[in-house]
């Protein structure tokens, strides 16, 4: 156990290095984030005007969406699968698989690594944010809230995990798998609500995304925050995030095991 | 498609081995075999009494391999931060690693490079890093694919005294691969050469030289254009090109050829070379067809077996003649 973390442990810090190493792109990433929140914080101060309610939404309720979705994003989104990709394809993944370390332990490893980093930014920008505007922000009454969220967060993650980690296998048959990620995280930010709440879309609309993983990686965590979740939407919430975590797993699996299969260390 | 079959043989302990073979001969697809990246459809084999396949963390910690053409470094990190991160993930003690680790950069002449970002390092000297990267866990089993591929004669020469030091100083088994004649000839005592996916050679490297290799490659230069008269009863002429000229020479007769040429002709320039390692290889393969079917076995016995057999029929692999 104890060298099981040593082992991890040992790449969460070489990729907190790699991480430093990139200070430019990890800023320029934060920076594209700030805008975004910036941008929705704008465009729902102006709908809010003269009004105290909006898609179900109050104000402090909107707002702490907005920001609570740069926080949960850099939590859950950040990740190094673009990476998985690169190795399977330049054929260095082969020097994980003859070494004593598991690959998916490894790019876990490496992902919490990006997830640390993007979320101590994040909720710096989040307090800078709500001192400088002035945002009001919706606080949870109840300490079971926070526990069910951050329950919620972490189901998430592993939800997204699978999902990316799915979809970077994609590599093993093909060298253009850039592109199906691609649209893979385009979809994926407006499926989960990280542009706006899916209650503004239709209802029928909202009930094919609420059943959709991706609602459960953002939609869902923060609507328990918020409190708005009924003790019903909670528990079927909580089943399809599990549900979903049972499924992505078999995928993901077999995909993985098919995949290095078909693998022959490209490149000679 | 069949990349290798009918490919068994057997490798004791500290052996150094060379394996040889043109482009595509399957070289590569037996390391990766051996390595366990790739599935055999057919046959068996089996390492330190591992099959390499099933990834054994037992097995992963005695052996080791390096890509001449990859690299297993970080690439923005100092190569000692690589290091470190396969101290953890052989679960080497820290005595034992900084013991290893100060030897591996001495005889490698690391010191300085170590702390640098890999990326800024030259060929060569990532080279050595890497060497150093992949023996730190002491590794039983050694396989080196294209080691000294791009890298000076100077630095060649490095690696593969050092490779040899190794060898002698741990008794760790290494099965290299290589393009270069040179880095078989002086560390290899034996040789196995592979074509078309099949053994068509095992045994001592100062055989396959005389056997197959009886000539040596003489290329000259003169300060005036060298009429081919001159040089006909010398030996084969593969080139000529006004007052150049390359020819194949019997062995045992160069030394009569140099008296003669320095006799015909104002030398500018003179290189007595062995044969392109494509060349004696192709030349192996000539003969073992058009050999009858000899039933020598060449295999040494050892602790280390690997054996790769086609289901169907063990059939006895015709040899040629040491």
């Amino acid at each position: 156990m104890i060298s099981l973390i040593r082992k991890y442990g040992s790449v969460l810090r070489i990729s907190l290095q790699q991480s430093i190493y990139y200070r430019a792109s990890f800023l320029m990433d934060r920076a594209r984030t700030i805008t975004i929140v910036f941008a929705f914080y704008a465009f729902w101060s102006t709908l809010f005007q003269g009004r105290s309610q909006l898609a179900g939404y109050s104000i402090s309720q909107m707002f702490t969406y907005v920001l609570g979705m740069n926080i949960l994003r850099s939590l859950i989104f950040s990740d190094k699968t673009w990476e998985i990709l690169r190795e399977i394809n330049t054929g260095r993944i082969s020097y994980y698989l003859i070494r004593p370390i598991s690959y998916i332990g490894y790019c876990s490893a490496r992902d919490l690594a990006d997830k640390i980093i993007h979320l101590f930014s994040a909720f710096l920008e989040v307090w800078i944010a709500v001192s400088l505007f002035n945002i009001p922000l919706y606080l949870p009454k109840s300490p079971v809230t926070l526990l069910a969220f951050l329950l919620s967060a972490v189901l998430a993650m592993i939800l997204y995990f699978l999902m990316s980690y799915a979809v970077s296998a994609l590599a093993f048959w093909t060298a253009e798998s850039g592109g199906p990620r691609f649209c893979f995280e385009l979809f994926l930010e407006f499926a989960a609500g990280a542009f706006f709440p899916l209650d503004v879309l239709p209802a029928s609309l909202k009930s094919i995304f609420e059943f959709l993983p991706f609602a459960s990686l953002l939609y869902f965590p923060l609507n328990i925050f918020l409190e708005r979740a009924s003790p019903a939407a909670l528990l079927s919430g909580f089943l399809n995030q599990i549900l979903w975590i049972a499924i992505l797993s078999f995928v993901t699996r077999s995909l993985w095991k098919r995949g290095l299969k078909a693998y022959c260390s490209e490149g000679g | 498609m069949e990349a290798v079959r009918d490919l068994s043989f057997q490798i004791g302990k500290g052996e150094l081995v060379g394996f040889l073979g043109p482009n595509g001969a399957g070289k590569t697809t037996t390391l990766k075999l051996l390595s366990g990246l790739l599935y055999p459809t057919a046959g068996s084999l089996s390492i330190l009494g591992h099959v390499p396949f099933k990834r054994e963390t037992e097995f992963l910690k005695k052996f080791s391999m390096v890509m001449g053409q990859r690299t297993q470094l970080w690439w923005d990190l100092p190569a000692r931060e690589t290091f470190r991160l396969n101290q953890k993930i052989y679960e080497i003690p820290d005595p034992v690693f900084r013991k290893r680790e100060s030897e591996l950069i001495e005889l490698l002449e690391l010191e300085p490079l170590v702390n640098l970002p890999v990326k800024k390092l030259s060929l060569g000297e990532r080279m050595k890093a890497e060497l150093a990267c992949a023996l730190l866990h002491e590794p039983e089993v050694l396989l080196l694919d294209e080691p000294t591929l791009g890298l000076d004669l100077v630095m060649q020469k490095k690696l593969r005294h050092f490779i040899a030091e190794y060898n002698r100083r741990t008794q760790s088994t290494i099965l290299l691969t290589s393009h270069n004649m040179n880095d078989v000839q002086e560390l290899c005592k034996r040789v196995m050469i592979i074509d078309e996916g099949q053994l068509i050679y095992d045994g001592d490297f100062d055989r396959i030289i005389q056997h197959f290799a009886p000539d040596k490659v003489v290329a000259i230069s003169s300060s005036q254009p060298i009429p081919m008269e001159t040089l006909k009863d010398l030996g084969q002429i593969l080139s000529h090109n006004g007052a150049s000229a390359k020819m194949e020479v019997p062995r045992q007769s160069v030394s009569r050829v140099l008296e003669q040429l320095f006799k015909r002709i104002p030398l500018l320039d003179l290189t007595v070379e062995e044969l392109p390692i494509e060349e004696i290889v192709r030349r192996v393969f000539l003969r073992t067809r058009s050999q009858s079917q000899s039933q020598k076995n060449l295999f040494a016995p050892g602790e280390w077996e690997i054996q790769e057999q086609e289901k169907k029929g063990m059939r006895e692999r015709p040899l040629p003649e040491p």
